[in-house]
Protein backbone atom coordinates (compact mmCIF):
# COMPACT_ATOMS: atom_id res chain seq x y z
CA UNK A 1 0.00 0.00 0.00
CA UNK A 2 1.83 3.25 -0.66
CA UNK A 3 0.53 5.99 1.44
CA UNK A 4 1.87 8.51 -0.83
CA UNK A 5 -0.29 7.93 -3.87
CA UNK A 6 -3.67 7.55 -1.00
CA UNK A 7 -3.40 10.74 -0.10
CA UNK A 8 -2.30 12.16 -3.62
CA UNK A 9 -5.84 10.86 -4.61
CA UNK A 10 -7.52 12.83 -1.60
CA UNK A 11 -6.02 15.74 -2.76
CA UNK A 12 -7.27 15.81 -6.84
CA UNK A 13 -10.76 14.74 -5.01
CA UNK A 14 -10.46 17.96 -2.62
CA UNK A 15 -9.34 20.25 -5.22
CA UNK A 16 -12.10 19.35 -7.81
CA UNK A 17 -14.59 20.62 -5.09
CA UNK A 18 -12.81 23.20 -4.48
CA UNK A 19 -12.77 24.65 -8.00
CA UNK A 20 -16.58 24.07 -8.18
CA UNK A 21 -17.38 25.88 -4.93
CA UNK A 22 -15.22 28.61 -5.80
CA UNK A 23 -16.85 28.75 -9.17
CA UNK A 24 -20.27 28.67 -7.73
CA UNK A 25 -21.60 25.16 -8.18
CA UNK A 26 -24.06 23.92 -5.74
CA UNK A 27 -22.60 20.46 -3.87
CA UNK A 28 -25.46 18.10 -4.28
CA UNK A 29 -25.83 15.02 -2.89
CA UNK A 30 -28.40 12.95 -4.71
CA UNK A 31 -29.05 9.02 -4.21
CA UNK A 32 -26.46 6.29 -5.02
CA UNK A 33 -29.35 3.51 -4.41
CA UNK A 34 -32.47 3.94 -6.69
CA UNK A 35 -35.21 2.11 -7.95
CA UNK A 36 -34.82 2.87 -11.91
CA UNK A 37 -31.40 3.38 -12.90
CA UNK A 38 -30.14 4.15 -16.48
CA UNK A 39 -30.71 1.82 -19.11
CA UNK A 40 -27.42 2.83 -21.65
CA UNK A 41 -27.60 -0.39 -23.28
CA UNK A 42 -23.54 -1.11 -22.62
CA UNK A 43 -23.87 -0.25 -18.90
CA UNK A 44 -24.99 -2.47 -16.14
CA UNK A 45 -25.95 -1.12 -12.67
CA UNK A 46 -25.56 -3.68 -9.21
CA UNK A 47 -29.68 -4.61 -8.40
CA UNK A 48 -30.09 -4.92 -5.03
CA UNK A 49 -33.22 -5.53 -3.06
CA UNK A 50 -35.13 -2.44 -0.92
CA UNK A 51 -37.08 -3.68 1.83
CA UNK A 52 -39.48 -1.87 4.08
CA UNK A 53 -40.12 -2.28 8.19
CA UNK A 54 -43.43 -4.15 7.02
CA UNK A 55 -41.32 -6.33 4.85
CA UNK A 56 -42.94 -4.15 1.92
CA UNK A 57 -39.84 -5.07 -1.04
CA UNK A 58 -38.36 -2.81 -3.34
CA UNK A 59 -35.82 -3.33 -5.95
CA UNK A 60 -32.80 -1.07 -6.26
CA UNK A 61 -29.89 -0.13 -8.11
CA UNK A 62 -26.48 1.68 -7.49
CA UNK A 63 -26.45 4.64 -10.14
CA UNK A 64 -24.09 3.86 -12.85
CA UNK A 65 -24.21 7.76 -13.10
CA UNK A 66 -25.96 10.45 -10.70
CA UNK A 67 -27.70 12.32 -14.38
CA UNK A 68 -31.29 12.03 -13.88
CA UNK A 69 -31.55 12.99 -10.36
CA UNK A 70 -29.58 16.21 -11.06
CA UNK A 71 -31.22 16.70 -14.00
CA UNK A 72 -34.58 16.59 -12.07
CA UNK A 73 -32.62 19.29 -10.06
CA UNK A 74 -32.26 21.25 -13.13
CA UNK A 75 -36.02 21.09 -13.96
CA UNK A 76 -36.92 21.88 -9.29
CA UNK A 77 -34.63 25.24 -10.09
CA UNK A 78 -31.08 24.84 -9.73
CA UNK A 79 -28.63 26.93 -12.02
CA UNK A 80 -24.85 25.00 -11.57
CA UNK A 81 -24.70 21.99 -9.30
CA UNK A 82 -22.45 19.21 -8.88
CA UNK A 83 -22.38 15.69 -7.86
CA UNK A 84 -18.92 14.38 -6.38
CA UNK A 85 -19.33 10.62 -5.68
CA UNK A 86 -19.00 6.80 -5.92
CA UNK A 87 -20.99 5.80 -9.12
CA UNK A 88 -21.29 1.73 -9.75
CA UNK A 89 -21.11 -0.45 -13.08
CA UNK A 90 -21.04 -3.92 -12.97
CA UNK A 91 -19.27 -6.49 -15.83
CA UNK A 92 -16.28 -4.28 -16.86
CA UNK A 93 -12.79 -5.59 -17.02
CA UNK A 94 -10.57 -5.08 -13.99
CA UNK A 95 -7.85 -3.40 -16.15
CA UNK A 96 -6.31 -0.90 -14.30
CA UNK A 97 -8.32 1.54 -15.36
CA UNK A 98 -11.86 0.53 -14.33
CA UNK A 99 -13.00 0.26 -10.48
CA UNK A 100 -16.97 -1.54 -10.56
CA UNK A 101 -16.73 1.36 -7.88
CA UNK A 102 -15.07 4.81 -8.85
CA UNK A 103 -15.44 8.47 -8.37
CA UNK A 104 -17.38 10.67 -10.53
CA UNK A 105 -17.96 14.16 -10.71
CA UNK A 106 -21.06 15.55 -12.81
CA UNK A 107 -21.58 18.99 -12.95
CA UNK A 108 -24.56 21.14 -15.03
CA UNK A 109 -24.67 24.62 -16.14
CA UNK A 110 -28.20 26.09 -17.20
CA UNK A 111 -27.60 27.93 -20.34
CA UNK A 112 -24.24 27.13 -21.83
CA UNK A 113 -23.71 24.92 -24.66
CA UNK A 114 -21.17 22.70 -25.91
CA UNK A 115 -18.06 24.86 -26.36
CA UNK A 116 -19.01 26.38 -23.30
CA UNK A 117 -19.04 22.93 -21.41
CA UNK A 118 -15.36 22.18 -22.90
CA UNK A 119 -13.98 25.58 -21.73
CA UNK A 120 -15.25 24.61 -18.27
CA UNK A 121 -13.60 21.15 -18.35
CA UNK A 122 -10.41 22.36 -19.70
CA UNK A 123 -10.31 25.28 -17.39
CA UNK A 124 -11.10 22.54 -14.20
CA UNK A 125 -8.53 20.45 -15.31
CA UNK A 126 -6.12 23.31 -15.92
CA UNK A 127 -6.94 24.72 -12.08
CA UNK A 128 -6.91 21.36 -10.52
CA UNK A 129 -3.07 19.84 -11.95
CA UNK A 130 -1.81 23.40 -11.66
CA UNK A 131 -3.13 23.70 -7.91
CA UNK A 132 -1.64 20.10 -7.68
CA UNK A 133 1.61 20.87 -8.77
CA UNK A 134 1.61 19.75 -12.04
CA UNK A 135 0.57 22.70 -14.31
CA UNK A 136 -0.58 21.61 -18.18
CA UNK A 137 1.10 24.32 -20.75
CA UNK A 138 -0.71 27.03 -21.52
CA UNK A 139 -1.68 25.83 -24.84
CA UNK A 140 -5.84 24.85 -25.70
CA UNK A 141 -7.02 21.40 -25.58
CA UNK A 142 -7.73 20.24 -29.19
CA UNK A 143 -11.39 20.03 -30.17
CA UNK A 144 -11.83 17.49 -32.95
CA UNK A 145 -15.56 16.58 -33.95
CA UNK A 146 -16.12 12.72 -34.93
CA UNK A 147 -16.22 13.16 -38.43
CA UNK A 148 -12.89 14.96 -38.73
CA UNK A 149 -10.81 12.91 -36.78
CA UNK A 150 -12.59 9.73 -38.76
CA UNK A 151 -11.11 11.40 -41.98
CA UNK A 152 -7.45 12.49 -40.41
CA UNK A 153 -6.62 9.16 -38.77
CA UNK A 154 -8.65 6.33 -40.71
CA UNK A 155 -9.55 8.46 -43.89
CA UNK A 156 -13.18 7.85 -43.70
CA UNK A 157 -15.92 9.97 -44.81
CA UNK A 158 -18.46 9.51 -42.12
CA UNK A 159 -21.06 12.17 -43.85
CA UNK A 160 -21.58 8.93 -46.22
CA UNK A 161 -21.95 6.27 -43.65
CA UNK A 162 -23.95 8.28 -40.80
CA UNK A 163 -27.15 5.80 -40.62
CA UNK A 164 -26.66 3.12 -43.55
CA UNK A 165 -25.24 -0.03 -42.18
CA UNK A 166 -24.43 -1.54 -45.32
CA UNK A 167 -22.05 1.44 -46.39
CA UNK A 168 -20.27 1.48 -42.65
CA UNK A 169 -20.00 -2.35 -43.19
CA UNK A 170 -18.45 -1.82 -46.71
CA UNK A 171 -15.44 0.72 -44.63
CA UNK A 172 -15.03 -1.99 -42.50
CA UNK A 173 -14.23 -4.79 -45.14
CA UNK A 174 -11.67 -2.36 -46.37
CA UNK A 175 -10.13 -1.57 -42.99
CA UNK A 176 -9.66 -5.46 -42.66
CA UNK A 177 -12.51 -5.31 -39.69
CA UNK A 178 -14.59 -8.29 -39.57
CA UNK A 179 -18.54 -7.51 -40.53
CA UNK A 180 -20.92 -9.93 -38.58
CA UNK A 181 -24.70 -10.05 -39.06
CA UNK A 182 -25.36 -8.85 -35.63
CA UNK A 183 -23.29 -5.98 -35.98
CA UNK A 184 -24.90 -2.89 -35.35
CA UNK A 185 -24.22 0.57 -37.17
CA UNK A 186 -22.25 1.80 -33.73
CA UNK A 187 -20.32 -1.85 -33.75
CA UNK A 188 -18.78 -1.37 -37.02
CA UNK A 189 -17.96 2.70 -36.54
CA UNK A 190 -16.17 1.19 -33.10
CA UNK A 191 -13.85 -1.36 -35.23
CA UNK A 192 -12.77 1.44 -37.56
CA UNK A 193 -12.66 4.09 -34.02
CA UNK A 194 -10.91 1.75 -32.04
CA UNK A 195 -8.44 0.38 -34.39
CA UNK A 196 -7.41 3.86 -35.84
CA UNK A 197 -8.81 6.91 -33.98
CA UNK A 198 -8.99 6.71 -30.49
CA UNK A 199 -5.42 5.07 -30.07
CA UNK A 200 -4.31 8.86 -31.19
CA UNK A 201 -6.89 11.31 -29.90
CA UNK A 202 -5.10 11.65 -26.47
CA UNK A 203 -1.65 12.62 -28.37
CA UNK A 204 -2.56 16.04 -26.93
CA UNK A 205 -5.36 16.49 -24.73
CA UNK A 206 -8.53 16.02 -27.22
CA UNK A 207 -12.08 17.22 -26.70
CA UNK A 208 -13.75 14.53 -29.42
CA UNK A 209 -17.10 15.67 -29.94
CA UNK A 210 -20.49 15.91 -32.41
CA UNK A 211 -21.03 12.56 -32.43
CA UNK A 212 -23.42 10.50 -34.78
CA UNK A 213 -26.64 11.05 -33.80
CA UNK A 214 -27.03 6.78 -32.81
CA UNK A 215 -24.50 7.04 -30.11
CA UNK A 216 -25.66 9.89 -27.32
CA UNK A 217 -29.35 9.00 -26.37
CA UNK A 218 -29.54 12.18 -23.83
CA UNK A 219 -28.08 14.66 -25.83
CA UNK A 220 -29.39 17.20 -28.12
CA UNK A 221 -29.34 17.29 -32.02
CA UNK A 222 -26.29 19.31 -33.57
CA UNK A 223 -29.26 21.91 -34.84
CA UNK A 224 -26.79 22.63 -37.87
CA UNK A 225 -26.73 18.94 -38.90
CA UNK A 226 -29.13 16.63 -37.22
CA UNK A 227 -27.62 13.52 -38.24
CA UNK A 228 -25.05 14.58 -35.64
CA UNK A 229 -25.06 15.01 -31.86
CA UNK A 230 -23.67 17.69 -29.20
CA UNK A 231 -21.82 15.05 -27.22
CA UNK A 232 -17.79 15.49 -26.67
CA UNK A 233 -15.43 13.32 -24.97
CA UNK A 234 -12.33 14.02 -22.83
CA UNK A 235 -8.81 12.52 -23.83
CA UNK A 236 -5.52 12.90 -22.42
CA UNK A 237 -2.68 10.23 -23.38
CA UNK A 238 -4.16 6.53 -22.63
CA UNK A 239 -7.30 7.78 -20.53
CA UNK A 240 -10.86 9.07 -21.40
CA UNK A 241 -11.95 11.39 -18.79
CA UNK A 242 -15.16 13.14 -19.45
CA UNK A 243 -18.35 12.32 -21.28
CA UNK A 244 -20.90 15.41 -21.62
CA UNK A 245 -23.67 16.65 -23.71
CA UNK A 246 -25.64 19.29 -24.29
CA UNK A 247 -28.98 17.84 -22.77
CA UNK A 248 -32.02 16.96 -24.27
CA UNK A 249 -35.05 18.35 -22.87
CA UNK A 250 -37.77 17.04 -25.21
CA UNK A 251 -39.64 14.48 -23.52
CA UNK A 252 -41.27 13.10 -26.90
CA UNK A 253 -37.66 12.68 -28.31
CA UNK A 254 -36.14 11.37 -25.18
CA UNK A 255 -38.70 8.73 -24.53
CA UNK A 256 -38.49 7.66 -28.03
CA UNK A 257 -34.68 7.24 -27.37
CA UNK A 258 -35.24 5.49 -24.22
CA UNK A 259 -37.59 2.71 -26.31
CA UNK A 260 -34.78 2.49 -28.29
CA UNK A 261 -32.10 1.20 -25.77
CA UNK A 262 -34.44 -1.06 -24.38
CA UNK A 263 -35.13 -2.18 -27.91
CA UNK A 264 -31.22 -3.02 -27.83
CA UNK A 265 -31.08 -4.00 -24.71
CA UNK A 266 -33.51 -6.69 -25.60
CA UNK A 267 -31.97 -8.13 -28.61
CA UNK A 268 -28.50 -8.13 -26.87
CA UNK A 269 -30.42 -10.63 -24.52
CA UNK A 270 -30.43 -7.93 -21.51
CA UNK A 271 -32.45 -7.39 -18.73
CA UNK A 272 -34.68 -4.14 -19.11
CA UNK A 273 -36.74 -2.43 -16.43
CA UNK A 274 -39.73 0.19 -17.08
CA UNK A 275 -38.85 4.06 -18.29
CA UNK A 276 -38.58 6.64 -15.56
CA UNK A 277 -41.62 8.48 -15.98
CA UNK A 278 -40.84 11.24 -13.02
CA UNK A 279 -37.53 11.85 -14.91
CA UNK A 280 -39.38 12.77 -18.21
CA UNK A 281 -42.00 14.55 -16.30
CA UNK A 282 -39.08 16.88 -15.10
CA UNK A 283 -37.36 16.93 -18.42
CA UNK A 284 -39.42 19.84 -20.19
CA UNK A 285 -38.70 21.95 -17.34
CA UNK A 286 -34.98 21.49 -17.25
CA UNK A 287 -34.45 24.63 -19.53
CA UNK A 288 -31.50 24.86 -21.68
CA UNK A 289 -28.61 22.99 -20.06
CA UNK A 290 -25.01 21.50 -20.59
CA UNK A 291 -23.70 18.56 -18.22
CA UNK A 292 -20.54 16.46 -17.96
CA UNK A 293 -19.73 13.37 -16.00
CA UNK A 294 -15.74 13.44 -15.07
CA UNK A 295 -13.60 10.10 -13.57
CA UNK A 296 -12.15 11.67 -10.63
CA UNK A 297 -9.60 8.77 -10.00
CA UNK A 298 -8.55 9.00 -13.73
CA UNK A 299 -7.33 12.71 -13.69
CA UNK A 300 -5.66 11.15 -10.16
CA UNK A 301 -4.05 9.06 -12.31
CA UNK A 302 -2.75 11.65 -14.81
CA UNK A 303 -1.57 13.77 -11.77
CA UNK A 304 0.14 11.04 -10.02
CA UNK A 305 1.54 8.98 -12.59
CA UNK A 306 -0.17 5.54 -11.01
CA UNK A 307 -0.59 3.20 -13.82
CA UNK A 308 -3.42 1.73 -12.03
CA UNK A 309 -6.23 2.65 -9.98
CA UNK A 310 -5.18 0.00 -7.76
CA UNK A 311 -2.68 1.94 -6.73
CA UNK A 312 -4.94 4.92 -5.20
CA UNK A 313 -7.35 3.13 -4.28
CA UNK A 314 -7.70 2.69 -0.13
CA UNK A 315 -8.45 -1.30 -1.03
CA UNK A 316 -7.84 -2.06 -4.41
CA UNK A 317 -10.84 -3.94 -6.20
CA UNK A 318 -8.77 -7.13 -5.86
CA UNK A 319 -8.48 -7.37 -2.39
CA UNK A 320 -12.10 -6.25 -1.91
CA UNK A 321 -13.71 -9.49 -3.86
CA UNK B 1 -14.14 -21.76 -33.27
CA UNK B 2 -13.28 -19.34 -30.75
CA UNK B 3 -14.13 -16.02 -29.16
CA UNK B 4 -12.10 -12.98 -29.11
CA UNK B 5 -12.01 -12.90 -25.50
CA UNK B 6 -9.25 -16.30 -25.98
CA UNK B 7 -6.66 -13.55 -27.84
CA UNK B 8 -3.88 -13.37 -26.33
CA UNK B 9 0.09 -12.10 -27.57
CA UNK B 10 1.04 -15.42 -30.21
CA UNK B 11 -2.06 -16.53 -30.53
CA UNK B 12 -2.67 -17.23 -34.83
CA UNK B 13 -5.56 -15.77 -36.39
CA UNK B 14 -7.15 -17.18 -39.77
CA UNK B 15 -9.34 -15.61 -41.71
CA UNK B 16 -10.36 -14.83 -45.39
CA UNK B 17 -6.91 -13.02 -45.97
CA UNK B 18 -4.69 -15.38 -44.27
CA UNK B 19 -2.94 -15.86 -40.96
CA UNK B 20 -2.17 -13.61 -38.39
CA UNK B 21 -0.31 -13.26 -35.14
CA UNK B 22 -1.76 -11.37 -32.57
CA UNK B 23 1.37 -8.93 -31.69
CA UNK B 24 -0.42 -6.98 -29.21
CA UNK B 25 -4.08 -7.16 -27.85
CA UNK B 26 -5.92 -4.72 -25.26
CA UNK B 27 -9.91 -5.32 -24.05
CA UNK B 28 -11.59 -2.07 -24.63
CA UNK B 29 -15.08 -1.15 -23.30
CA UNK B 30 -15.89 2.29 -24.07
CA UNK B 31 -18.88 2.84 -22.05
CA UNK B 32 -21.18 3.69 -24.69
CA UNK B 33 -20.49 0.76 -26.95
CA UNK B 34 -19.78 -3.02 -26.78
CA UNK B 35 -17.12 -4.91 -25.46
CA UNK B 36 -13.98 -5.41 -27.79
CA UNK B 37 -10.76 -6.31 -27.89
CA UNK B 38 -8.69 -4.49 -29.89
CA UNK B 39 -5.32 -6.64 -31.63
CA UNK B 40 -2.34 -5.43 -33.35
CA UNK B 41 -1.81 -8.40 -36.04
CA UNK B 42 1.13 -9.54 -38.56
CA UNK B 43 -0.10 -10.97 -41.72
CA UNK B 44 2.52 -14.00 -41.74
CA UNK B 45 2.75 -14.07 -45.39
CA UNK B 46 2.99 -10.25 -46.17
CA UNK B 47 4.41 -9.22 -42.88
CA UNK B 48 1.86 -6.37 -43.17
CA UNK B 49 0.67 -5.27 -39.61
CA UNK B 50 -2.46 -3.66 -38.95
CA UNK B 51 -5.03 -3.28 -36.08
CA UNK B 52 -8.07 -5.09 -36.07
CA UNK B 53 -10.83 -4.84 -33.50
CA UNK B 54 -13.25 -7.85 -32.76
CA UNK B 55 -16.37 -7.39 -30.49
CA UNK B 56 -15.98 -10.02 -27.69
CA UNK B 57 -19.68 -11.65 -28.82
CA UNK B 58 -18.47 -12.46 -31.89
CA UNK B 59 -16.42 -15.36 -33.39
CA UNK B 60 -12.82 -15.68 -34.51
CA UNK B 61 -10.64 -18.45 -35.72
CA UNK B 62 -7.21 -19.63 -34.00
CA UNK B 63 -5.00 -22.30 -35.49
CA UNK B 64 -2.88 -24.30 -33.80
CA UNK B 65 0.54 -23.42 -32.56
CA UNK B 66 3.29 -25.42 -31.20
CA UNK B 67 5.97 -24.36 -28.35
CA UNK B 68 9.57 -25.23 -28.78
CA UNK B 69 12.54 -24.55 -26.49
CA UNK B 70 15.38 -23.47 -28.58
CA UNK B 71 19.02 -21.87 -28.56
CA UNK B 72 20.10 -18.65 -30.18
CA UNK B 73 22.81 -19.39 -32.54
CA UNK B 74 23.82 -16.30 -34.41
CA UNK B 75 22.75 -13.56 -36.71
CA UNK B 76 23.93 -13.00 -40.30
CA UNK B 77 21.95 -11.77 -43.34
CA UNK B 78 19.56 -14.37 -43.45
CA UNK B 79 18.40 -13.13 -39.91
CA UNK B 80 18.08 -15.06 -36.79
CA UNK B 81 19.46 -18.54 -36.44
CA UNK B 82 18.04 -20.76 -33.19
CA UNK B 83 18.52 -24.40 -32.90
CA UNK B 84 15.38 -26.94 -31.41
CA UNK B 85 16.95 -28.67 -28.05
CA UNK B 86 14.87 -32.10 -29.22
CA UNK B 87 15.60 -32.63 -32.39
CA UNK B 88 18.69 -30.19 -33.37
CA UNK B 89 17.69 -29.01 -36.35
CA UNK B 90 18.29 -25.16 -37.23
CA UNK B 91 15.27 -22.41 -37.86
CA UNK B 92 16.14 -19.07 -39.49
CA UNK B 93 13.97 -15.95 -38.52
CA UNK B 94 13.80 -12.93 -40.72
CA UNK B 95 14.97 -9.65 -38.93
CA UNK B 96 11.49 -8.34 -39.23
CA UNK B 97 9.59 -11.10 -37.76
CA UNK B 98 12.24 -10.69 -34.75
CA UNK B 99 11.48 -7.19 -34.33
CA UNK B 100 12.71 -5.20 -31.40
CA UNK B 101 13.18 -8.34 -29.43
CA UNK B 102 16.51 -9.03 -31.38
CA UNK B 103 18.37 -6.43 -29.60
CA UNK B 104 18.20 -8.73 -26.21
CA UNK B 105 19.28 -12.20 -28.05
CA UNK B 106 22.74 -13.51 -26.81
CA UNK B 107 24.59 -15.84 -28.52
CA UNK B 108 23.99 -19.01 -26.67
CA UNK B 109 20.94 -18.37 -24.45
CA UNK B 110 17.40 -20.45 -23.90
CA UNK B 111 14.42 -19.11 -25.53
CA UNK B 112 10.52 -20.16 -26.56
CA UNK B 113 9.69 -20.25 -29.92
CA UNK B 114 6.48 -20.64 -31.22
CA UNK B 115 5.73 -22.31 -34.54
CA UNK B 116 2.96 -23.11 -37.24
CA UNK B 117 3.23 -26.26 -39.28
CA UNK B 118 7.14 -26.21 -38.29
CA UNK B 119 7.14 -22.20 -39.38
CA UNK B 120 8.57 -20.10 -36.56
CA UNK B 121 5.97 -16.92 -35.58
CA UNK B 122 7.15 -15.69 -32.85
CA UNK B 123 9.88 -15.78 -29.71
CA UNK B 124 9.52 -15.07 -26.22
CA UNK B 125 12.55 -13.72 -23.92
CA UNK B 126 12.52 -14.36 -20.37
CA UNK B 127 10.47 -11.22 -19.19
CA UNK B 128 13.66 -9.76 -17.29
CA UNK B 129 17.19 -10.38 -18.11
CA UNK B 130 20.40 -8.78 -16.45
CA UNK B 131 22.93 -7.07 -18.56
CA UNK B 132 26.50 -5.41 -17.91
CA UNK B 133 26.33 -1.28 -17.88
CA UNK B 134 28.76 -0.68 -20.15
CA UNK B 135 28.86 3.42 -20.66
CA UNK B 136 27.06 5.37 -18.15
CA UNK B 137 27.69 9.26 -17.88
CA UNK B 138 27.87 11.04 -14.68
CA UNK B 139 25.02 12.96 -13.63
CA UNK B 140 24.47 15.68 -14.89
CA UNK B 141 24.06 16.26 -18.78
CA UNK B 142 21.01 14.38 -20.26
CA UNK B 143 19.08 13.67 -16.99
CA UNK B 144 15.72 13.70 -17.71
CA UNK B 145 12.51 13.22 -15.06
CA UNK B 146 9.93 10.66 -15.10
CA UNK B 147 7.59 9.60 -13.46
CA UNK B 148 8.86 12.08 -10.50
CA UNK B 149 12.29 10.38 -10.23
CA UNK B 150 15.49 11.73 -12.18
CA UNK B 151 17.29 9.39 -14.50
CA UNK B 152 19.88 9.04 -16.87
CA UNK B 153 20.27 6.97 -20.21
CA UNK B 154 22.84 4.50 -20.11
CA UNK B 155 24.05 2.08 -22.37
CA UNK B 156 24.28 -1.67 -21.30
CA UNK B 157 25.89 -4.74 -23.54
CA UNK B 158 24.51 -5.16 -27.13
CA UNK B 159 24.58 -1.34 -27.31
CA UNK B 160 21.06 -0.78 -25.77
CA UNK B 161 19.84 2.35 -24.59
CA UNK B 162 18.05 1.85 -21.17
CA UNK B 163 17.06 4.72 -19.17
CA UNK B 164 18.67 4.27 -15.80
CA UNK B 165 18.22 6.10 -12.19
CA UNK B 166 21.31 8.59 -11.70
CA UNK B 167 23.50 6.30 -8.99
CA UNK B 168 23.60 3.53 -11.69
CA UNK B 169 27.31 3.30 -12.32
CA UNK B 170 29.61 1.81 -15.50
CA UNK B 171 30.41 -1.95 -14.83
CA UNK B 172 27.45 -2.56 -12.61
CA UNK B 173 24.58 -5.21 -13.57
CA UNK B 174 21.32 -3.91 -13.89
CA UNK B 175 18.04 -5.94 -14.53
CA UNK B 176 15.81 -4.98 -17.78
CA UNK B 177 12.43 -5.33 -18.54
CA UNK B 178 12.53 -7.19 -22.06
CA UNK B 179 8.66 -6.31 -23.24
CA UNK B 180 9.16 -2.60 -22.15
CA UNK B 181 12.56 -1.89 -22.19
CA UNK B 182 12.35 -0.16 -18.90
CA UNK B 183 15.45 -0.71 -15.92
CA UNK B 184 13.99 -2.99 -13.26
CA UNK B 185 16.55 -2.80 -10.25
CA UNK B 186 20.27 -3.38 -9.88
CA UNK B 187 21.24 -6.92 -10.38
Amino acid sequence: MNLEQIRARSRVVQLVRRYFDEQGFLELQTPRLVGLPGQEPYLEPMWSKVEEADGTPHRGALITSPEYAMKRMLAAGFEKIYDLGPCFRNDEPWDGTHDPEFLMVEWYEKGIGLSELMERTEAMVKWVAGQYGKPFSETAFRRLSVRDAMKQYANVELDSLIGDREAVAEACREHHQTVNEADTWDDLFFKIFLSEVEPKLGEVPTFLHTYPVSMAALAKKDPSDPRYALRTELYIGSLELANGFVELTDATEQRKRFEEEQELRRSLGKETWPIDERFLEALPKMGEASGIAFGVDRLAMLLTGAKSLSELMPIPVRERF
Amino acid sequence: MASPNDIKKGVVIKDSAGLWLVVEFQHINPGKGAAFVRTRIRNLESGKTLEATYKTSETIELVEVEHRRMQYLFHDASGYTFMDQESFDQVSMADDAVGEQGKYLRDGMEINMTTHEGRPLSIELPRKMTFKVIESMDATGGNTVSGGNMTKEVTVEGGIKVKAPLFIKQGENIIVNTETGEYVERA
